[in-house]
Order: C-alpha cells, then structure tokens, then sequence
C-alpha cells in the first residue's frame, strides 16, 4: 500500500494535472468491456461444447441405431467393411445429382480420395475413379495412353488381328457368378458393351450388353472411358483391365485391377445399401450434414451437406467485425482450404474408427463459418468391432451468432458505459480542478502585499473535504489575519515605543543645553556631540514619522469628504508650485484649457501629485523635464506624470505600487540618503487612485529613456 | 508668585526633563507618574495647568479621563495633552474633551515651553477686560491676539492653541497665501501635510459651527491657504 501511495507521487502520473489522473483512472473502466469478453468466451465455450456433446449425443443414437445392421450399413451382397482393405478396393463416393456420361473427365475429382491408381507398361496408367447416384454406380478411366488404337471396323470382335485397345469390366453377379463385359475402341463416342457368350457348338459371339452405358472420348494425355452400370448388376467385386495395344492386333499388355490371367475381380466394391440413406433420413435435420464411412474411412453416403452460413457471417459492420477479432482469438482454426477441412475431417473420422466418440472444430467453407462435428463409430453385432464411422456436422453460426449478439450488446454498453464513465469523470474532475484552483486563487490573493486579507474564501459553503478545505484554509487566514494585524500595528506599537525613549534623550539634550547655557556654554567638543546627538534624534524622529505615514494616509482616506471640483486647475496650480519647491527640474504641464469638474478629494488628488512627483524628481537627474498631462474623458481623467531617468525594472509594474517595495539602489538619487524611505511614496498613489475609483500603472518611455507613472480615477 | 504646572507622565525620565525646563523657566513644577496620585492631589490644589500623557501606566486612556475630571473640577485650567501617540483620533477626543492643545512628544522644549507661556497670558488675559487694539478685527471675525480668542459674528468660537495661532496667521495678511511650513512655524509646531490638513479642516468646522456658511479659508492647491474676507 505504502509502495503504491509513494508510486502515485513519485510514479509515471504523478506529474499529470488532476484532470489527467482522473481521466486515465476512468479507463480502467475498459476493463469491463475486457471482463466482458472473458464471460462470453466462457459463455462460448460452454455452448459449444454443449454443441458438441449434444452432436455426439445424436450421432452416437444413430451409431447405435446402425449397430450389428450390416445390411443397412452395406448393400447386401457386397462384403462388409471389416475385413482388410485391399489397394483394388472400389469405393464410390456418393454423387449428389446424376453424373452425365460424356466420356469427359472434368467433372470427376481426379483428385478424390476413392481414386485407384494403376500403372501400366511404357508410362501408360489408368485412374480408376468410382461414384454412385441413387441406384446406378459409374465408374471413370482416366486413361494415359500415347496411342489409343480403334479396332478395324466391320471385324469380329473376336478376332484378335482386329482388335485395338480394349478394356474389359468384370464383376461378380448376384448369384455369384462371374460377369465379364468388355468395351472394344471403334472411335470416340457411346460404347457398347459387349459380353462373350458361347453358344451352341462352342461358338463364342458377343453379345450387347444394353444395360450397361458407355462413352468413350479423346483426353489430353490418352483417353476417358466413363461407364454407368446399375447397381443391382453389381455383386461383391469389381474391377477393371486394359489391354492396351501399340498397334491393331498386336500383343497385348494388360493392366488394371483384374486378374489378367482369368479376367477375375479380386477389388471389392464397398458401397451403401440403398437402405441405408432411409434409415438416416430419418435422423438428418436441417443444417446437419450426415456421413456414413467405411470404418476405412471410405465415405459409404452423405446427407445434407451444411447449410450455407447464416447470420453470423451476415454480421457485418465495423464494431462487431472488430469485437470477433479479439473474440476468436486463435480458439478456432482459421485455416480455411479444402484438403485443410479433409483432413481434419478424415482425422475426426479415422479417431472415431479407433472406436471412441470424438468431436472436432473445424473452418467451414466460408469466411468465418466454423463447422462442429462429431463422430461415433458403428459397431457390429458383436459390439467389438468397428464396421464404420458416423459423422455429424453442422456449422457453429447458431452459438457464433448468440453469442456475438451477446457480446455485441454488452460491448456496444460496456462501451457506452465507458464513454460516459469517462465523460462523467472528465467533467467531474474539470469541476473538481476548477473548484480547486479558484480556492487556490482566493487562497492566494486572499492576503495581498499589504497584509490586509479578504477571508471570504469560495466553496466555504461546500459540504465535501473541498469545503473542509476551504473552511481551514479559512480558519488559517483568520489567523493569520490577527498576525498581520499585529504586525501591522507593531510598526504604530513601535513607534510609540520609540517616541517615548527618544522624548527622553530629546528633552534632555535641550536640558543639557540649556543648562550649559545658563551656566556659561559648553566646551566645543561637547557642543558638536550634542549636536550630532540631536541630529541623530531628529533622523530617528523622522523615520517614525515615516513609518506611520502609510497608516496616516489610510486614516485620512478613511475620513476624506468628496467634493466636486476642477481638477484642472488644481493641477495647473499644484504643478506651477512644483516649479518652486523644486528649482532645479523644469515642469512642463499638458492640461486641458477647460474646466475638468470631478468628485473626489481634491487635498488627496494633491498629495497624490506630491507623490508623483516627488518619485519623479527622486529618479530624474537635476535640470531634466518631468511633465505632468492630463486627460479626460466622460467618465474618467488620467493623470501621467514622466521624468526622463533610469527605466523601470522589468517587475516593477506589478510591485511598484507595492508599500514597501522600491527600486532605488542605495545612493541612486542624491535625496536617497537624506530622507528616510519606505517605498510608500507610490503605494500611497495608488490608494489615493483607488480612492478615487481607479488604478495607477508605471510604465517605461517608448525609448526607455525614462518612466511614465500614470493614474486613472473616475469622475 | 510662581505658576504651578502640573506634569502627569508615567515615564520618569520624561517627567523630570519637562519639569526641568519648566523650572528653569520659574514655573512651580510637580510631577505625578498617575491618574490616581494626580486626582487626590488635585483634590487638595489645582495647579495653574497641567500637562497630561494620554497613557498613564496601566491605562491606555487615562489621560483623557483624567481630562475630563480636571475639567469638573475648573473650567478654565489651562490643558495640554501631551503624547507620544500622533493619531488624528486621539488628537479629535482630547479636544473634544476640552484641552486647550495637543501636542505630540516630538515637540521641542523650547517650542513647548512657548505654547506653555502662551497659555499662561491668554489665561492672565482672559481675566482683564478685553484691550481693543490687541483685536484684530476681518469682516465678521474678530481676533484678541491677548487673550488668544476668536469670535464669528460676536459668537465665541472655541479653538486650540494650535489652531488660533494657524488663524492668527492667515488673517494677520488676509489674501496671503501661507504653506504649510509657515503655518507650521507660526503655530510652533512641527507636524505632517496630514495634520496640517486636518487642522484646517476642523478649524472650518468650528466656524462652521457658529455660521453654516462660513468659506473664508481657501485651499491654494499645492501652496497652502489664504483667508479670504
């Protein structure tokens, strides 16, 4: 505490002004706002782990609802998920609208994760790429091939010298039974495909299968093969082969993921039983994206990808744009590219495949959508292993956009509160320095130079520590008051106590020469001594006489009677016997002709001319010209008497009419030493002008070459 | 036989100086350092004039009281209130009271010693009848120079000793201006422009007193005054 006390007037603030400090201790209002901030990201955080527990909550229903049903997870016939994956396994992913078959690849993902990939001979490679859509599974070739060779036309398809490229398509029945169908290159374009059957007497013939859709089309690099076969064709297994062919009939090199030994479909095709998107529909909500893997992680369906990002990235606006950006703060990935929020997600996914309920946190798609999504794994019937994983997801704008309303609202009035915490205090502590300043003012000049006070002190009335403050100073000043009235009357004590002890050394000198008179003189040593006597008691009798002139004067003032008068001709006769009483200056009198009638005391104007002038011969050498102007207008007369002589010290204005102050140096003027002074010449001036309702001033000559003394009074 | 003046001063040193001079001047000179001492002597026998301090030991004021008692007992005793104060209040109350002068202490002997024989011949004067060439007669007012008396229109107008002598010179040439210093000098007295002032100002008022209208001591702005008939 004592630390902090001492930091306060020694610290950083300590030389700020009142109204700084209070102003700096009103921002730490802002720490509300930042408070705020804590409680909403508190706030958020509960929710969105609510958010999360209560996806998990669903998603772990619907997990359990799907537990052991590998017919509704899986299409009947083909193998469950489980067992080992196989680098031939075809998974589709699931087409949200029909695929056109076109024979062009740039509306499949030659990226997409279900993507096989198959090198063949001499650089030559097949991509295999695999979707569905309601019931029908298509499959893409893409195809790098430095020549594609179409069979000879008009050839049996069974001859090999006719034959070009050729890729065959394998797969097992519902029966069990093995299917092969092969596509044989007549040119680009829809493609039939053809299946061997052997007929009576061991004929071999191919047959059109119609079923099945074909286009075969010219890539960049090779060719596009894109098939589409119903799904109810399809049994457990499927595969692809090329025979790829440098020229027609030439030998064949075959690659692709059959058997090419015996055309036989090892890769298994790993797809939803149609079931599966009724049984989850019932389960999808609205904004909730619903996807069922593999517990491969191979994406068996998906429902209802997240809605489009709702209010909370409509939340537009400087404030809560800027709220966000030091709400968010790191909590949420910011990262925002698709194999970013893949990954993310295949990580969720492959953490619920371990057979553990997990939740995540990822960016969506759009700037600042955040998506929430949980995963649970589906068991089966024996409830150990994992067959595939379920994943909800929807987008956080529904606890974003409460919670930034929240924020908003409190920070808009934490704001407002700040702003007006702030302003109070301003204005608080303007008033409070304003307050303080005019009592430091008062306290001032309560006491003026002459020691008299005025004790009536502003905020006296106040009931807050200022009014006690301004009582004491008071209180202070009253006792204060009764000291320089002390003081001020110990200069009239003193006198009188020295008058009587010099009446005493008086009366005897006069005494002591008398005596020596009447008794035939004194030697004329003894004369001088009692000469210098007498003249160090009359030295000492003027200075008393000096040092109550001021308290005389006020008397005077005290009983003086107004009258009206001509002040012109007062100064005009005053200043003509100046030219007597003092022979050695010139007296120039600048006075208006006419009759200047004022109301005030004329023997008081008068002394105040002797003062004037008296100060102005005092500090002008012999033979110079003091002049003396007057004035007037309507309502005043000024009065301005100048002497040529030393100019005036730089603080003279303010303190020349001070008693008690001068600027004489010791043996400045020749009168200097003669006569005692007490600098009450001028203070004596401007009582008189004060008397008379106006002010004195002293200025310098325009060139310095002496001072002007002027004096304002009213008429 | 000799005059007897009275010096009522608490200062010793004081008392004994002024009762020297008096002496050498062949007054009968006694000396009370107090009111008390000084009433019960009175009591017995009144001095020819007094002398008075304002101050006397343990009162402030006891000069003027004992003015004022010395008073009861003659009217005519000729008083001088003598002090080191120079307050023009204390001067107004001390011869409001009836003193004939007030004189503060840093008058000399010599001067003191004037106005004491002064006193003294107005005092003597006062009990002859009125000489007529010793009246100096302006207009309206007429001045016994003997008897140190002033009348306005034949009414008495009751000044002090300072004041008739400022009066005595400025109708001595009427139309005259005197300054300050003369003035001074004729009333031997050694005072302040204030006090000069202030003379004037109640030497107006007392004849103001017996004629409302009266205007015959002008102001000469920075000279002095005049008397104007």
């Amino acid at each position: 505490m004592n630390r902090f006390l001492e930091l306060l007037k020694t610290g950083p603030i300590s030389g700020f002004r009142l109204r700084t400090k209070l102003l700096l201790l009103a921002l730490t209002t802002l720490a509300l706002p930042w408070a705020g901030c804590q409680y909403a990201r508190e706030m958020e955080t509960v929710l969105r782990e609510s958010e999360q527990q209560s996806l998990l909550a669903v998603t772990t229903t619907i997990a359990g609802s799907l537990k052991g049903r590998n017919e509704l997870l899986f299409r009947a016939d083909s193998l469950s998920g489980s067992e080992d994956s196989n680098p031939r396994d075809i998974t589709p992913v699931v087409l949200a609208g029909v695929p056109l078959i076109d024979g062009r690849a740039d509306e499949w993902d030659s990226n997409a994760r279900n993507l096989v990939r198959v090198a063949g001979p001499g650089g030559d490679s097949l991509r295999l790429l695999a979707a569905t859509h309601e019931r029908w599974l298509y499959l893409a070739l893409l195809v790098r091939d430095d020549r594609w060779i179409f069979d000879a036309s008009e050839i049996n398809p069974l001859n090999p010298e006719t034959l070009g490229d050729r890729v065959w398509l394998a797969f097992d029945d519902k029966r069990g039974g093995q299917q092969r169908v092969f596509f044989g290159s007549t040119g680009p374009g829809a493609v039939h495909a053809r299946r061997i059957e052997t007929q009576e007497y061991g004929r071999e013939e191919a047959v059109e299968e119609t079923r099945i859709q074909a286009m075969w089309q010219r890539s960049r690099d090779g060719w596009v093969l894109e098939i589409g076969i119903p799904m109810s064709m399809v049994g457990q297994h499927l595969g692809v082969l090329i025979d790829d062919r440098d020229r027609r009939g030439a030998r064949r090199n075959s690659y692709g993921t059959l058997e090419s030994s015996d055309l036989r479909a090892t890769g298994r095709l790993i797809a939803a039983s149609p079931d599966l998107n009724d049984h989850l529909r019932q389960f999808s909500q609205p904004g909730v994206e619903l996807t069922v893997t593999a517990s491969s992680g191979a994406v068996l369906t998906r429902l209802d990808a997240p809605a489009l990002p709702g209010d909370y990235t409509r939340m537009r606006g400087f404030l809560p744009r800027m709220y966000r950006v030091f709400l968010d703060g790191g909590a949420i990935p910011r990262s925002v590219s698709q194999a970013d929020r893949e990954r993310a997600q295949q990580d969720l996914i492959e953490r619920a495949a371990k057979g553990a309920p997990a939740t995540a946190l990822f960016s969506g798609r759009y700037e600042n959508s955040v998506i929430v999504a949980a995963a649970a794994p589906i068991l089966a019937a024996d409830g150990k292993h994992v067959v595939g994983v379920i994943q909800l997801a929807q987008t956080a704008d529904r606890w974003l956009t409460l919670r930034d309303q929240a924020l908003t609202r409190l920070l808009n009035l934490t704001l407002f509160v700040t702003l007006f915490a702030v302003g109070a205090a301003f204005w608080f502590a303007g008033r409070m320095t304003l307050r303080i300043s005019r009592l430091g003012a008062a306290s001032e000049t309560a006491l003026s130079r002459e020691g008299s006070l005025s004790r009536v002190l502003p905020e006296s009335e106040a009931r807050d520590e200022l009014g006690d403050l301004s009582r004491s100073f008071s209180s202070l000043l009253g006792r204060l008051d009764e000291y320089t009235g002390y003081l001020r009357t110990l200069a009239g004590k003193l006198a009188h106590e020295i008058r009587t002890p010099l009446t005493i050394i008086r009366s005897s000198l006069e005494n002591l020469e008398s005596e020596a008179q009447s008794s035939g003189g004194m030697g004329e040593n003894a004369r001088v001594y009692v000469a210098r006597a007498r003249e160090g008691s009359e030295r000492l009798g003027a200075i008393l006489t000096a040092m109550g002139a001021a308290t005389r004067v006020e008397e005077a003032i005290a009983h003086s009677e107004r009258q009206r008068f001509d002040l012109a001709a007062l100064v005009r006769a005053t200043v003509e016997a100046y030219g007597t009483a003092f022979p050695h200056r010139r007296f120039v009198c600048e006075v208006p002709a006419e009759a200047i009638e004022m109301n005030g005391a004329p023997e008081l104007v008068v002394q105040m001319l002797d003062k004037l002038v008296d100060n102005a011969v005092d500090f002008s050498p012999d033979g110079a010209t003091i002049s003396v102007s007057l004035q007037a207008n309507e309502t005043e007369v000024g009065i301005s008497v100048a002497n040529p002589g030393p100019p005036l010290p730089p603080e003279a204005d303010t303190k020349l009419f001070e008693s008690l102050w001068q600027s004489r140096a010791e043996g400045d003027t020749p009168q200097g030493r003669q006569r005692p002074h007490f600098g009450l010449g001028l203070y004596i001036v401007r009582l008189i002008a004060e008397f008379h309702g106006g002010s004195a001033r002293a200025t310098n000559l325009p060139d310095n070459s002496g001072a002007v003394i002027s004096v304002r009074l009213t008429r | 036989m000799k005059k007897t003046i009275a010096i009522v001063e608490d200062e010793r040193a004081i008392r004994d100086n002024y009762a020297a001079a008096f002496s050498r001047e062949g007054y009968a000179v006694r000396g009370y350092p107090n009111r008390r001492e000084a009433m019960s002597a009175f009591a017995a026998r009144l001095p020819d004039l007094a002398v008075i301090d304002i101050s006397l030991e343990d009162e402030p004021e006891g000069g003027f009281e004992l003015c004022r008692e010395l008073r009861g007992l003659s009217a005519e005793l000729p008083i001088i209130f003598l002090t080191a104060r120079d307050s023009e209040l204390d001067a107004v109350s001390g011869l409001r009271l009836g003193a004939d002068d007030f004189l503060t202490k840093d008058l000399s002997l010599a001067h003191l010693i004037a106005r004491v024989n002064a006193l003294f011949r107005r005092v003597d004067a006062l009990r002859r009848p009125p000489e007529e060439k010793q009246v100096i007669h302006r207009g309206a007012l007429s001045l016994d120079g003997e008897r140190m008396s002033v009348t306005w229109n034949g009414q008495v107008v009751l000044l002090s000793l300072t004041e008739f002598w400022i009066v005595y010179a400025l109708t001595k040439h009427p139309g005259h201006v005197k300054n300050r210093q003369q003035l001074m000098d004729a009333a031997n007295v050694v005072l302040d422009d204030n006090t000069i002032t202030s003379h004037i100002k109640r030497i107006r008022r007392k004849f103001q007193v017996v004629d409302e209208n009266f205007d015959a001591v002008h102001t000469v702005y920075g000279m002095g005054y005049r008397w104007v008939e």
